[in-house]
């Protein structure tokens, strides 16, 4: 099944997986994922662990061998061609730095399999170093004496040596603290736009997805859930897994009271013109105050989160929701009751 | 005068003593020896070159040539079957590795002597285990290698195989999976990845199995003996027969003070590669 219905590109599609499978055992990790990927686009493949994306890329990078389905490059039929002969790279999770040798070394791997003489290898890794903003003297350093960041920078200089087509990252930022995390996301993102290449990310952060990505593609069990911009995903999730996943926002079932008309039963507020069977409303979107559809709710905790605040509150019916106010919201006291509202315009509807 | 007393050097001295008597000055006696007159039999002689000057006029060198040759090859020729069988072991044999280190290092534990008269057996000409199971079953007449060098040299390739394997195993250990993937991922073919990655990623315990085969090939005797028949003398067998049979124990001396300095030769500046810490820290 083609997911592929809300993203449109008029370039040209360089990598298309057509009914992807592999098991190990009894275990689908990939199940029949079937996606076109256009040249130049950087896709985000986002999933819990265990969803099976990390088995997805080894397939796409030739480490791995799928039970069944297709992989071609443009036209080309690939799925059984062993890595070394793919024009993909690989940002590893755990780098896999050639720690027995230096970094520039380390860069000109693949340009030394290729039997590159050794004066363009060096001309070349300068050029890369200066690319990820590596300083020329860690051309001659023993990978060993380099940062977290910097053997970063250095997996992704080796990767781009090989002048590949594709560069596949399968989580490469996870081992990382969160400031440097969100500079080389910045950096990751930059990077792609000033060397046009297709880049395949894997992650299990949708923030991070959706700071970099053209598109993203929600994994779940081994399968494709949803394909979309990251702002698609971001008003339209497709189901509760995408909506929960995207963080903290309240997700209210619609069920038909004794009346036969249709109510929420978290907040027993009744509501028209439903399009699914669950509602997702983001926590700024729940706001104090009577509304369209309201609701009294207690106040169980107050956070500050900077210029917002956030509070948990409880429904009369037991049920937990979030709201995110401008502000400080003083008069929001642990244990006061206050009505809250949204309006139905807020509402993404799911069918599951 | 008191000083802060250490237990350091206090922990340390029984090993010292030992080494010190056991080693150290038995060395000593061997190198003072080897500088006595030939056919002496005392420490207090004129101290002279001479065993070493006939060392190399009276023909030494051959049986030496032959001790190098043979650990060299039996060095080789192990570390060749040993990679295979390592990488084997650490990466597919899963919960059989167990078993089959097992039954690789378990000959160890029988005499070296009763393994070679096992391989003696089992190549001897006619009614030899080998020979007598074709010419019965098959009714093919095969010669045997039995009393050449060959034979002495498989001998030495089948004792000393555990040796190279063992430390291999473990500089096999070394390599992480990930580092061949992104060799691979680089373009490069099997053989670069060998070479490229997993043979210096290895190379601590491969060199220390090189060492120890080629150490323990440069000393053995027994292989060139029983299956060999002395078809040639090798360097250990040559210093035996200057302290037994022709009572020269100064000439004995000056061959072993040879051995151990080009043993010394060809292993100190491997020693002096070798990043122990490497093996020890994972």
């Amino acid at each position: 099944m083609l997911h592929d219905t809300t993203h449109i590109t008029d370039r040209p599609v360089i990598l298309s997986l057509a009914g992807l499978s592999k098991t190990f055992g009894t275990l689908k990790a990939v199940d029949d994922i079937s996606l076109s990927i256009p040249e130049g686009e950087f896709l985000t493949i986002v999933g819990p662990s265990g969803s099976g994306k990390s088995t997805l890329v080894r397939i796409l990078a030739g480490l791995e061998a799928p039970t069944s389905g297709d992989l071609f490059l443009r036209d080309t039929q690939i799925t059984q061609s062993p890595a070394n002969k793919r024009p993909t790279a690989m940002v590893f999770q755990s780098l896999a730095l050639f720690d027995h040798r230096t970094v520039g070394q380390n860069i000109e791997f693949a340009m030394k399999m290729k039997g590159v003489p050794a004066a363009d290898r060096r001309n070349r890794a300068l050029e890369l170093l200066q690319l990820v903003r590596l300083p020329e003297d860690y051309y001659s350093r023993p990978v060993t004496q380099c940062s977290g960041g910097e053997r970063q920078r250095v997996a992704l200089a080796r990767a781009f040596a090989s002048d590949p087509e594709i560069l596949f990252f399968d989580e490469p930022l996870s081992a990382i603290d969160y400031r440097l995390r969100k500079t080389l996301e910045v950096e990751l993102k930059e990077l792609h736009q000033r060397t046009g290449r297709t880049f395949v990310y894997i992650t299990h952060s949708l923030e991070e997805a959706m700071v970099m990505s053209d598109r993203i593609a929600i994994m779940q069990s081994g399968r494709i859930v949803q394909t979309g911009t990251p702002a698609e995903i971001y008003s339209a999730p497709v189901n509760r897994f995408v909506a929960s996943f995207m963080g903290e926002v309240n997700i209210l079932t619609l069920e038909k009271d004794t009346g036969g008309k249709q109510v929420f039963s978290e907040i027993g507020q009744p509501v028209q013109a439903a399009r699914g069977a669950y509602a997702m409303i983001r926590p700024e979107a729940l706001e104090l105050g009577p509304g369209e559809i309201t609701t009294q709710l207690t106040v169980t905790q107050r956070l500050m989160l900077g210029s917002r605040t956030q509070v948990h509150l409880v429904s009369e019916l037991g049920a937990t929701l979030i709201s995110e106010l401008p502000g400080t919201a003083p008069e929001l006291d642990i244990g006061t009751t206050h009505p809250f509202s949204f309006s139905t315009e807020d509402i993404a509807w799911m069918d599951e | 005068m008191s000083q802060r007393s250490s237990p350091g050097p206090w922990f340390a001295a029984p090993v010292a003593i030992f080494m010190l008597v056991c080693f150290a000055a038995p060395i000593f006696i061997v190198a003072w020896y080897s500088l006595m007159p030939s056919r002496t039999f005392g420490l207090t002689g004129d101290l002279t070159l001479e065993n070493y000057r006939s060392a190399v006029t009276d023909g030494y060198t051959r049986p030496l040539m032959w001790s190098l040759i043979g650990a060299a090859t039996t060095t080789l020729a192990t570390a060749i079957l040993a990679w295979p069988t390592a990488v084997i072991l650490h990466r597919y044999a899963g919960r059989w590795a167990a078993v089959a280190s097992a039954l690789i290092a378990l000959p160890i534990f029988i005499s070296e002597s009763v393994r070679l008269f096992g391989m003696s057996v089992f190549m001897m000409p006619r009614g030899g285990i080998l020979a007598g199971t074709m010419n019965a079953v098959f009714d093919i007449q095969i010669g045997s290698i039995l009393n050449t060098w060959s034979a002495a040299q498989i001998g030495m390739i089948y004792i000393h195989l555990p040796f190279m394997l063992f430390p291999l195993l473990l500089g096999v250990s070394l390599i992480p999976a990930d580092r061949i993937e992104a060799a691979r991922d680089l373009g490069a073919t099997r053989w670069q990845t060998f070479r490229e990655v997993e043979l210096p990623l290895a190379a601590p315990g491969l060199l220390i199995g090189m060492l120890l085969t080629f150490v323990l090939c440069l000393g053995a005797n027994a292989e060139a003996a029983i299956l060999g028949g002395r078809a040639v003398t090798v360097i250990t067998a040559a210093i035996e027969q200057r302290f037994n049979y022709a009572q020269d124990w100064p000439m004995g001396a000056a061959l072993t003070v040879i051995v151990i300095l080009v043993t010394a030769l060809i292993v100190l500046p491997v020693l002096s590669r070798l990043d122990l810490n490497r093996l020890t820290r994972r």
